[in-house]
């Protein structure tokens, strides 16, 4: 990461706040962070090793300065305020917002998620999946079949209610254990950075592709399964809405199959 | 009294007590305009994270970008509702004749020299109780508090 990138963000925090990267994206990059921007620290600092995440949205030198500014503002009052909103739907989940300084281009997020045992990486879905398609386990354990079924849940909830997510890969779903040491999985949706309001199947049915596209191109030889698991848990949601439920599930799906057909980019051509 | 700053904005230092059983409520209420503190309807507040993400919001605004109310206590008050409609904003998180629970926050600036105004607010009659997330969960109106915050989110 650039020299120039560390002294913009330290300077921004002071010395009080001292970050650790994690993850450098196009448009954003992510630290933690063990000093909660406002809570006193005696409210946190019993928890072992308290975590937050900063979500950082550099200036960009080659974009003019009040649009750059601009850009960057919209961009992070738009992903908190679509955080704000999809944490109040009763059973979705996602990081709770802690503060956002949209001059800046700074998020606060809850962290979420751990590191999995035996350096199976940090526990995400995609790293999950590894765990058990490696080391004498079995890609087709319980856990693994009701965890998908549940990451299907929380999307059908998103679309649901209207809301795309834009970037639906499997390392973008962070499993948070229901209770420290438990085997049960609740699966979080996380970087709502392309996320928006949208009633459209079109934005859904994409959604549904990318996430299978990534599952088909990391866990192939059990993809099949895997993705019969989401959809099952995907229209699970729909199907508990009545009529209405049924009929805007067959939209969805069938704007799914379309896309399959196509790929995600829509035709130019009709 | 609890007195602290954010680990961001050292230029600040915040000071918050918390009142029971206070007894001349529309007395101070008439004084409000000059008074260098903001004075907050605690059964409007939860929790200590309600509260301080309100005055980091604010902080963040007045650093930032511009202050929308006249002064950084104000701001407060504003960055406590979730919209940014001022007159609402006091009607439902500010003071009222009625209000026996009531928080006491003073942002002083030291960087400031004029700021010099570090005395206890004695101007409010009652008790003074701790400010914690116990005392206030047992003041809390929280049927209102979630009306008025999920309203417009
Ligand atoms: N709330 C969070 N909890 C834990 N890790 C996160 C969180 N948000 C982002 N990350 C990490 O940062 C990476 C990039 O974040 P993002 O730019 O939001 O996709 C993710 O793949 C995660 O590894």
């Amino acid at each position: 990461m650039s020299e120039q990138l560390v002294a913009q963000i330290s300077e921004y925090l002071t010395p009080n706040v001292p970050i650790q990267l994690v993850s450098q994206g196009a448009e954003a990059v992510v630290f933690t962070t063990n000093v909660h921007p406002y809570l006193p620290k005696e409210s946190y600092s019993g928890v072992e090793d308290a975590k937050f995440i900063i979500k950082y949205r550099p200036s960009k030198s080659y974009r003019h300065p009040s649009i750059d500014k601009s850009l960057t503002k919209r961009r992070t009052l738009g992903e908190a305020r679509l955080l704000g909103k999809l944490h109040q739907i009763e059973g979705l989940h996602v990081p709770h917002l802690i503060a956002c300084d949209a001059y800046n281009g700074c998020l606060w997020l809850e962290f979420l998620g751990e590191n999995l045992p035996n350096g199976m990486g940090f526990s995400n879905l995609k790293n999950f999946l590894w765990m058990y398609a490696k080391g004498g386990n079995d890609p087709y354990d319980p856990i693994v079949l009701e965890t998908l079924y549940k990451v299907g849940q929380e999307i059908g909830l998103l679309h649901w209610n209207d809301y795309c997510h834009g970037d639906l890969t499997s390392s973008n779903i962070i499993l948070v254990r229901e209770k420290p040491g438990s085997d049960t999985w609740v699966p979080h949706l996380i970087d709502f950075g392309l996320g928006s309001i949208s009633n459209m199947v079109e934005d859904k049915g994409v959604d549904l592709y990318v996430l299978e596209r990534a599952i088909l191109s990391t866990h192939s030889s059990y993809a099949e399964k895997y993705n019969e698991c989401l959809m099952n848990g995907f229209s699970s949601v729909y199907e508990n809405n009545g009529k209405l439920g049924q009929k805007k599930l067959k939209e969805v799906i069938n704007r799914f199959q379309e896309v399959r057909l196509r790929g995600r980019k829509r035709s130019m051509i009709g | 009294m609890t007195v602290f700053k954010f680990p961001q904005f050292q230029r600040y230092e915040i000071s918050v007590s918390l009142f029971h059983n206070v007894s001349n409520t529309s007395d101070v209420k008439l004084k409000i305009a000059e008074l260098p503190y903001a004075l907050v309807d605690a059964t409007m507040v939860c929790s200590i994270e309600q509260l301080y993400s309100a005055i980091y919001r604010a902080i963040v605004e007045s650093t930032y970008n511009r202050l929308r109310t006249k002064t950084l206590h104000s701001e407060c008050l504003l960055c406590l509702a979730p919209s940014s409609n001022i007159g609402e904003a006091f009607k439902r998180f500010g003071i009222k004749d009625e209000s026996k629970e009531i928080i006491v926050i003073k942002i002083k600036d030291t960087e400031d020299d004029q700021d010099n105004d570090p005395e206890f607010p004695d101007i409010i009659k009652g008790d003074q109780v701790s400010f914690d997330d116990e005392t206030l969960q047992a003041t809390k109106n929280e049927e209102l508090i979630r009306k008025v915050r999920i309203q417009t989110l």
